[in-house]
């Protein structure tokens, strides 16, 4: 299929170009209870195109592109039809001219990951068995649970001499526990690992379930007011994409964020943590080739860098690094039982909580927290909280206690003062 | 006119149906789903122009599902062809019987009555006016570019406006024993936003478009350009909601995301067969306000989410869920139904081929009233008007929701004050907020410009909607 396509570009005088191939397979079983209610496995291969035209209007020097897919199985004529439609359409939208990213070729980098070499239905039991090795009460249960294991590779050629491949991995999914009484809840819990980490997950389980007894406890919000609140775990992460997506070349080039090497992030006048982020290379090559490594992007609340796609970088002049989704923050020196001195509101899981990169603020209703009012502690349930970072971040304290998911490494908690809380 | 058939399927479907009997001859069910899925879009920002096959939705591919000994498996795969026949048979044959499969002790496989539903033989294709193919990348970037102009020249205090048009049609060949189901949908959607900055914060405000149909709803965009600039600047003079419980009348999109958020995830039935969802126990009790009818249907109103059979060959339905104010039935899939012994409703949806089928919403929307949006407003001493919902959050067994609005406009002693508030997050319990509804203007209006997750994934296509309606929220 590749050489087909090649073979087409040239025909049709395509001289700018980046093809990307996908080829997945899968394994995924659906769990009601404990009974396995549905199994599913995939195999599919696909292939995307990205033309460019370079070309010049109103003096200027432009370079337009756009994507297609070509199937698995298409015919010559139908790959060609595609390719030229692409072709027009670049010709249509005209951005200021860039140079793509020069790569070369290099040996594919296998992934070393458990999942790519072992049969998939060997990842699938020791993660199912994480699951249910801790489902082993009847007050508090598994409800159900879904596991998806993928592995698969990543080709990618440009016409400016990438030719990059990679093998990749993936154990993601869900599982929900019930508590029936005092009162029946339930709590839901997706996870994504990079490779089939059973003993994290069962320390996961194992916790969740705990939590789940706790909110059967719960029956009253908080009540309304500004509280130091801790957040934790996935939640912690979701905070610090903040910052991953404002030192992101395209949000600085359109404006939308005035990040710039050597500002202070947090601003002046730190009175808490200041802030340490690495970016993590977890996939050899960016999704145009670039090789990937770890990069400090944020020392004590200092930036050193901007990170992102070619276009952008070349843009603002800067070297392409390619776009990063997983990030490592240093551990805070405050153990969380420290954090949990005073009054405060520790909210272990909520709905959905948001965070928003253009405006700084963050939320989400809480569906179970612990309240201490500096003595006693209260499991509470419902309710929200709302602010903004741009004001917290002066005054974030991060625990010592560790927290990993596949694209976050780092505190497992951290408490921000004055939070507000729409409550009882 | 009617969208067209795929020619893809049309090539393919007699491999496929050799695939189907070789299949029948060896398992107690077999049913193939065929997908061919295209789409592009848009976009005008006065730093950007992008025009792209829709790569994420855009896919073409198959799924199979068998079931041996009452035991259910599937496998989704995109290659097929003559000699891809005994590879595929293979490939289904090994997850069906998932021999190198060891279950935790304990653990068991469920085993199913086989139900093969009704005989049906169909072909349908929706309307459109304009075929967004026909008229060209050219004419659709150059009315985007004229609305984007427009826009921008509005105000120099905006830091951009964008201008953006999707389109997807897809045609879906759905084959068992007894059914053999062809269809061909268009959806389109479009949508404007401003961007406007102070500091470090930027605030947005967007507006946004859908139709069953074509590139006809270029139309009818690009009107009402200053207050949609004027709201992003206001935007930028918000301040944050005093948290607590306020008299609110929600326009019709924030309506729309209540029954959506509030009460559409709670009556997904196969959350009844897992026991998720505190619905199940309320059938045939007041769980809102005598105002309130719910539907729900792919065929219940004409919107983004409109098809006419669902991914597992059940016809679509008009579902009402809630009939003044009491709860008469959930939605669902086909199994699911099976399961609790319902009728299926025409609500079982992939996100691809490559996904499993859940019990999902389609156009999801509350029947409007009589009363006036003026009376509303003028009978709240003080609260807000709530606009332009962004995102939000089920939760069917607790019945707790959580939606985020961008917009709450103060209302004092009957009147809108002039101040924002933002954004805002609402929630509350379900029951406690539709039992408050003591309004509802007449007209409903319909929004299809939003993607539906069921948690965290699967996204699917979906509208909703309402009148203005009157409530008691808390806000935070």
């Amino acid at each position: 299929m590749l050489n087909k396509i090649k073979s087409a570009l040239t025909q049709l005088g395509i001289e700018l170009y980046q093809i990307e191939q996908v080829k997945n397979e899968s394994l995924e079983c659906f769990f009601v209870r404990k009974n396995l209610d549905l199994k599913r496995s995939t195999s599919t291969e696909d292939y995307t195109v990205t033309v460019y035209c370079a070309f010049e209007k109103d003096g200027r020097k432009l370079l337009g592109s756009s994507q297609t897919n070509v199937y698995v199985g298409m015919e010559d004529a139908e790959i060609t039809e595609a390719l030229k439609k692409a072709a027009y359409a670049a010709s249509l939208a005209g951005n200021p001219y860039y140079e793509l990213y020069e790569g070369k070729q290099a040996e594919f980098v296998p992934s070393t990951a458990k999942v790519a070499n072992q049969p998939l239905e060997k990842s699938m039991e020791a993660m199912v068995g994480a699951i249910y090795a801790e489902d082993t009460r009847e007050d508090v249960f598994i409800n159900s649970v879904e596991v998806f294991i993928a592995r698969g590779t990543r080709h990618i050629v440009s016409s400016a001499g990438v030719d990059v491949s990679f093998g990749t991995c993936s154990v993601t999914g869900e599982y929900i526990v019930q508590c029936p009484a005092p009162q029946d809840v339930e709590t839901m819990h997706p996870f994504s690992y990079a490779d089939a980490d059973a003993e994290a997950l069962r320390a996961e389980v194992k916790e969740s379930i705990e939590m789940t007894r706790a909110r059967a406890q719960a029956t009253t919000a908080a009540p309304t007011g500004e509280y130091p609140v801790i957040i934790s775990g996935g939640n912690v992460a979701t905070l610090m994409r903040y910052y991953l997506m404002r030192s992101d070349a395209s949000l600085v080039y359109q404006k939308i964020s005035s990040f710039q090497p050597g500002d202070n992030v947090q601003g002046e006048d730190i009175q808490g943590d200041k802030l340490t982020l690495v970016l993590k290379a977890k996939d050899p090559y960016s999704n145009e080739g670039i090789p990937m490594e770890d990069r400090t992007l944020i020392e004590n609340g200092q930036l050193k860098m901007l990170q992102g796609a070619t276009r952008f970088a070349r843009y603002l002049g800067i070297e392409p690094t390619g776009s990063y989704r997983s990030v490592e923050v240093p551990v805070g020196s405050t153990p969380l039982e420290t954090l949990k001195s005073g009054k405060y509101l520790h909210v272990i899981t909520f709905s959905s909580f948001d965070m928003n990169p253009f405006t700084g603020y963050f939320g989400g209703e809480i569906r179970l927290a612990f309240l201490c009012d500096g003595e006693t502690v209260t499991p509470v349930t419902g309710g929200s909280i709302s602010g903004s970072l741009l004001e917290a971040q002066k005054h974030m304290t991060f625990s010592a206690e560790k927290y990993e998911s596949a694209d976050y490494t780092g505190p497992f908690a951290v408490k921000i003062e004055g939070v507000s809380v729409a409550g009882a | 006119m009617k969208v067209q058939e795929s020619v893809f399927i049309r090539q393919k479907k007699p491999l496929l149906l050799k695939l189907r009997d070789r299949l029948l001859a060896e398992f107690e069910y077999a049913s193939i789903l065929a997908v061919d899925c295209k789409g592009r879009s848009y976009s005008v920002s006065g730093r950007n122009v992008s025009v792209s096959e829709d790569t994420r939705s855009g896919s073409r591919g198959f799924v199979v599902r068998v079931a041996k000994d009452g035991r259910y498996a599937e496998y989704s795969f995109n290659a097929l062809s003559e000699g891809d026949l005994d590879k595929v048979a293979e490939d289904i044959r090994a997850v069906a019987e998932a021999s190198n499969l060891t279950l935790p002790e304990g653990l068991r496989e469920n085993v199913y009555e086989i139900h093969p539903g009704e005989e049906t033989v169909f072909v349908g294709s929706t309307e459109l006016d304009v075929d967004p193919e026909a008229l060209g990348d050219e004419a659709i970037l150059s009315r985007l570019t004229e609305i984007k102009d427009k826009g921008r020249a509005i105000s120099d205090q905006i830091l951009d406006f964008t201008a953006r048009f999707t389109w997807q049609k897809y045609s879906k060949l759905f084959l068992s024993r007894e059914k053999d189901m062809e269809q061909n949908v268009l959806w389109a959607t479009g949508g404007i936003s401003v961007m406007a900055k102070k500091g470090q914060e930027i605030k947005s405000h967007g507006h946004s478009y859908s139709k069953l149909g074509g590139a006809e709803l270029l139309d009818e965009m690009g009107e009402d350009l200053e207050s949609h600039v004027q709201v992003a600047i206001d935007l930028l003079q918000s301040q944050r909601m005093v948290p607590g419980e306020y008299e609110c009348v929600c326009d019709p999109a924030t309506t729309g995301m209540i029954v959506h958020e509030a009460f559409g995830h709670g009556v997904e039935m196969d959350m009844f067969v897992k026991n998720r969802a505190q619905a199940a126990e309320y059938i045939g009790e007041y769980v809102a306000s005598p105002l309130v009818t719910m539907h729900d249907g792919a065929c219940s109103a004409q919107q983004t989410a409109t098809y006419f059979f669902d991914d597992e060959g059940t016809m679509a339905h008009d579902t009402i869920i809630i009939d003044k104010g009491v709860l008469k039935t959930g939605i669902s899939d086909f199994q699911s139904a099976r399961i609790l012994g319902t009728e299926p409703t025409g609500n079982g949806r992939r996100e691809s081929f490559r996904r499993k089928a859940y019990t999902r919403m389609t156009n999801t929307w509350f029947e409007g009233g009589t009363d006036s949006v003026e009376d509303m407003i003028g009978s709240i001493k003080y609260g807000f008007l709530l606009q332009d919902p962004s995102s939000g959050m089920e939760d069917p067994k607790n019945w707790g929701i959580q939606c985020m609005v961008s917009i709450a406009r103060e209302i004092k002693d009957g009147k809108l004050t002039g101040r924002i508030f933002s954004p805002c997050v609402l929630t509350g319990y379900v029951p406690d907020l539709l039992k408050s509804v003591s309004a509802m203007s007449p007209t409903v209006q319909l929004s299809g410009s939003g993607m539906c997750g069921k948690g965290w994934k699967e996204w699917v296509k979906v509208s909703d909607g309402g009148p203005y309606m009157k409530a008691k929220i808390r806000l935070g």
